[in-house]
């Protein structure tokens, strides 16, 4: 799939909330050992939403870019990389505390039970971010278009041609 | 208007391609059909196994010289693509298996008449020759379709009932049987669509068997990789798992699926192998029952008919039916077209060439006939042999690996390079904030357009734009390119080193046969080439590989024009770039809606979509593709489920999954 802007958007959204979310979830329930806990869900769900959010401010400069290649394309290893530069980028802003939403330890202070700016917190949201990637890479390798047998020709977005 | 005696020269054609004994010439005098085949009384009988009864005839007007299959179980090709009825013209090569015969100019003087470049040939299949006294030219026409379509744009079914012809009512019908009819076919199928709704009409048992031809002579065997993506399945309407996949899942190894991943910048793009395409398109040709749909016959004609639906006339090929009960009626509400390229046509010089030197014939080939035999008599030539390979695309880069491959049989081969002019590193095409990729003078891109262009932000720019921008994309995107492949780097590299490379820039002038120096020397062809320079340059080469291309003249296939003409269908139109903006140049394909419907054909609820080469120019760039073809079929069918008037159901996510699990596991539809 070579994706346009609206097609990027729109594929962007729906893994998030038909993989990105759902598999949170999971990973929160068994994080906090086979229960619902709404405080450690909330902080990975956020933390999610936030780099689903940069992805969606940065796809038009993703589409400028394909714009100066000549196929117009983008390699499923751009893909790949720049996912993981997202998630750098949000998970470096969130440990400095520059991300109001996503909870750290403040000095003097009860800490959060999910503190960004812990060392544990980097292997775990390595980890969330790992089981999210995964599934919703190789799905743009080419399941997604099991279900929707005309995204592939219209860049990426939903509906028909 | 056509001078008698017609001639063509007639050859003998070895097992392994060569040409055997000497040349013999076919003087037809007037006006007539004559049959050949093996039958004795043919009028020009003819040898050998694969030979039918009643191959072929050839039908001679006034007006033009036609070549016609009559059935035959091998076929009748004209300059290598496979016909039913065609006209030739003059350097037209007609082969039937063993034999090859070839349309000459007209003689000078009666005295001339048996000669072929001044040398007296045996003359003596004119004797064979069944002349009649009749001087009145015999009917042009023949009686069918003719009978119930000449002059008419709209038919009854009772008029083709009374004809005595079989009559079959079907809802859909596919003309070609190709692999744009395939795919289409398995759209519909995939849709729901049972198999005995659906009928496909075409020359080939199996759907990709012309595609393959192009691919053998163009040197592509079944073990070499195309020109095509790993996600693009002609065999698979959803496209996944790609052909990588499927070579891990066959043991072949794990390299594809990184070349995917890198594609195309960080590694050079995966292509399938020619065979494995077609082995994938076996198995769901079974799946979905292509054999039950299909009827393998020649199309010659189609009509509306008076109550909102077509009638395809058809003449079966093979097979038990003869003389009449081969010709048939289909009666269709849905009709597509994608009968891929007409007979083709070669560029004008090459043409005048062959025409006006038919004894060289052998000397020069364009890459998209059958040739193989060049290659075997280079390789066991016992010396120095020169092949001048004309052209920069893909094609040019796979008949040069195959010269390279010749070399380790004979290491005196040397390949001449004709360019038109070189192309620098900074030379690429260029489209608004990009520029094409050029490297060793040939400009590099992945596959045949950009790859926007089927699916990204190119495409949807492209199908909104007015004609006459589309014709500016379709220049500015388009143009002859190569894919990057190491090996074929390192080809022009280690050559032009080793000094049996060589490239030669300029514009080709002048075409010459080189006579033999001697006995048991072969011909040449003398090259002679303007170079960007302004000097002439001469080369004295055995043999030159024309790579330039073919061109899809969508009037030389008898079906199309006829429908043109008869329903004074549009054209779209190629557009040159100028000073003064850009200039409508010729027509190209045959004109239709971005749903791929030919409006011009509407016939209430009857509707009539195309596919393939012959809809060039329209709303899509890469049509001649594989996923061109997956595009357009899914725009039609959707067309057809929006429109709900022939009840296809719609593909949405769920019957989506589910079809998709069911080829999986390899059930039907
Ligand atoms: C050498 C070569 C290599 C290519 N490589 C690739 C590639 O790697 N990847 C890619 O995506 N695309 C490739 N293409 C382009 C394209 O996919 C193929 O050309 C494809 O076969 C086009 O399908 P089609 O249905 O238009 O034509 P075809 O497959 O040629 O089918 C048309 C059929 O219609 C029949 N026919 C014509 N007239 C009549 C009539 N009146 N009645 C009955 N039957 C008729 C013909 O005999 C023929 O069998 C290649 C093309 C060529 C020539």
């Amino acid at each position: 799939m070579i994706p346009t802007l609206a097609g990027r958007l729109q594929t962007r959204l729906l893994l998030f909330i038909f993989v990105g979310i759902p598999v949170t979830l999971a990973f929160v329930f068994i994080l906090a050992g086979w229960k619902w806990d709404y405080d450690i869900a909330m902080p990975f769900l956020l933390f999610l939403a936030t780099i689903t959010g940069l992805g969606l401010l940065l796809d038009p400069v993703y589409i400028f870019l394909q714009t100066t290649r000549w196929d117009r394309d983008w390699p499923f290893a751009y893909q790949f990389f720049f996912s993981w530069v997202e998630f750098g980028v949000v998970f470096a802003l969130a440990r400095t505390g520059l991300i109001p939403w996503l909870p750290v330890a403040v000095e003097g202070q009860q800490p959060p039970l999910v503190d960004f700016s812990s060392n544990a917190a980097i292997g775990l949201a390595t980890l969330h971010f790992t089981l999210v990637f995964i599934p919703t890479f190789l799905a743009l390798l080419g399941p997604l278009q099991t279900i929707f047998v005309r995204w592939r020709f219209k860049g990426g977005q939903l509906g028909k041609l | 208007m056509i001078r008698f005696p017609v001639r063509f020269r007639v050859r003998q054609i070895g097992i392994d391609g060569n040409t055997m004994g000497n040349s013999r010439i076919l003087l037809c005098e007037e006006p007539g059909e004559f049959l050949i085949g093996k039958s004795e009384d043919s009028d020009v009988p003819l040898t050998g196994d694969a030979v039918s009864r009643r191959h072929m005839s050839l039908v001679l007007t006034t007006e033009d010289v036609r070549v016609r299959d009559e059935g035959s179980t091998n076929g009748t090709y004209v300059n290598g693509t496979r016909v039913g009825e065609q006209v030739l013209e003059l350097g037209d090569q007609v082969s039937i298996p063993g034999w090859l015969l070839e349309l000459l100019a007209p003689a000078e003087s009666e005295a001339s008449q048996t000669r072929i470049a001044g040398v007296e040939v045996d003359a003596s299949l004119v004797s064979r020759l069944v002349i009649t006294d009749d001087t009145s030219p015999p009917p042009a026409r023949r009686n069918f379709p003719e009978m119930e379509f000449a002059d008419k744009d709209m038919v009854g079914i009772e008029a083709l009932r009374a004809s005595g012809h079989p009559v079959e009512e079907v809802k859909f019908c596919a003309v070609g049987g190709g692999l744009g009819s395939f795919v289409w076919v398995d759209h519909l199928r995939c849709y729901g669509i049972p198999a005995s709704d659906i009928r496909a009409i075409g020359t080939e048992e199996v759907c990709y068997r012309t595609y393959q031809r192009y691919c053998k002579n163009s040197q592509i065997p079944d073990h070499e990789r195309l020109r095509s993506n790993s996600l693009s399945r002609p065999d698979n309407i959803w496209g996944f798992p790609g052909y990588a996949m499927r070579e891990v899942g066959k043991g072949i190894g794990v390299k594809g699926i990184f070349q995917v991943f890198g594609e195309p910048t960080l590694s050079e793009s995966y292509t399938p192998r020619a065979g494995d395409v077609f082995e994938s398109l076996d198995i769901e040709a079974k799946r979905i029952g292509w054999s039950d749909m299909l009827i393998k016959a020649q199309v010659l004609g189609l009509r509306k008919t008076s109550d909102g639906r077509y009638a395809v006339a058809y003449k079966l090929w093979g097979g038990e039916a003869h003389g009449e009960a081969r010709n048939r009626y289909i009666v269709a509400d849905v009709v597509h077209l994608s009968t891929g390229y007409p007979a083709t046509r070669f560029v004008d010089d090459f043409q005048s060439f062959i025409t006006s030197y038919p004894d060289s014939r052998a000397q020069v080939a364009n890459a998209y006939e059958p040739h193989d035999q060049m290659y075997a008599e280079a390789e066991r030539r016992n010396g120095p042999v020169q092949v001048v390979v004309r052209g920069r695309g893909i094609v040019a880069s796979r008949i040069i690996q195959r010269l390279h491959e010749a070399r380790a049989k004979n290491p005196q081969i040397r390949i001449l390079h004709s360019m038109r002019s070189p192309i620098g590193p900074r030379d690429g095409a260029v489209f608004r904030k990009a520029r094409r990729l050029v490297r060793n003078n040939v400009e590099i891109q992945p596959f045949n357009w950009p790859k926007s262009c089927w699916g990204g932000d190119l495409r949807v720019e492209y199908e909104n734009a007015g004609e006459e921008e589309r014709g500016v994309m379709l220049n500015q995107l388009g143009g002859t390119t190569t894919a990057e492949r190491s090996d074929w780097i390192a080809i022009a590299e280690r050559g032009s080193e080793e000094g049996w490379y060589r490239p030669v820039y300029g514009n080709i002038s002048n075409l010459k046969p080189l006579p033999s120096p001697g006995p048991d020397q072969p011909d040449g062809v003398q090259v002679s080439i303007s170079t960007t320079e302004g000097n002439e340059e001469v080369l004295n080469a055995d043999y030159l590989i024309d790579c330039t291309g073919l061109i899809a003249d969508i009037r030389r296939s008898p079906f199309l024009a006829d429908l043109l003409d008869t329903y004074k269908l549009p054209r779209n139109h190629a557009y040159r770039p100028t000073d003064s903006g850009p200039q409508k140049g010729g027509p190209t394909g045959l004109r239709c809606t971005n749903d791929f419907e030919i409006e011009g054909l509407r016939n209430s609820n009857g509707r009539v979509y195309a596919a393939g080469t012959i809809t060039t120019g329209g709303p899509y760039l890469a049509v001649d593709s594989f996923l061109g073809l997956q595009y357009s079929a899914i725009r039609s069918v959707d067309h057809l489920v929006t429109e709900n008037i022939h009840k296809v159901p719609n593909l949405g996510p769920l019957r989506s999954f589910r079809g998709w699990t069911k080829w999986m596991t390899g059930r039907q539809p």
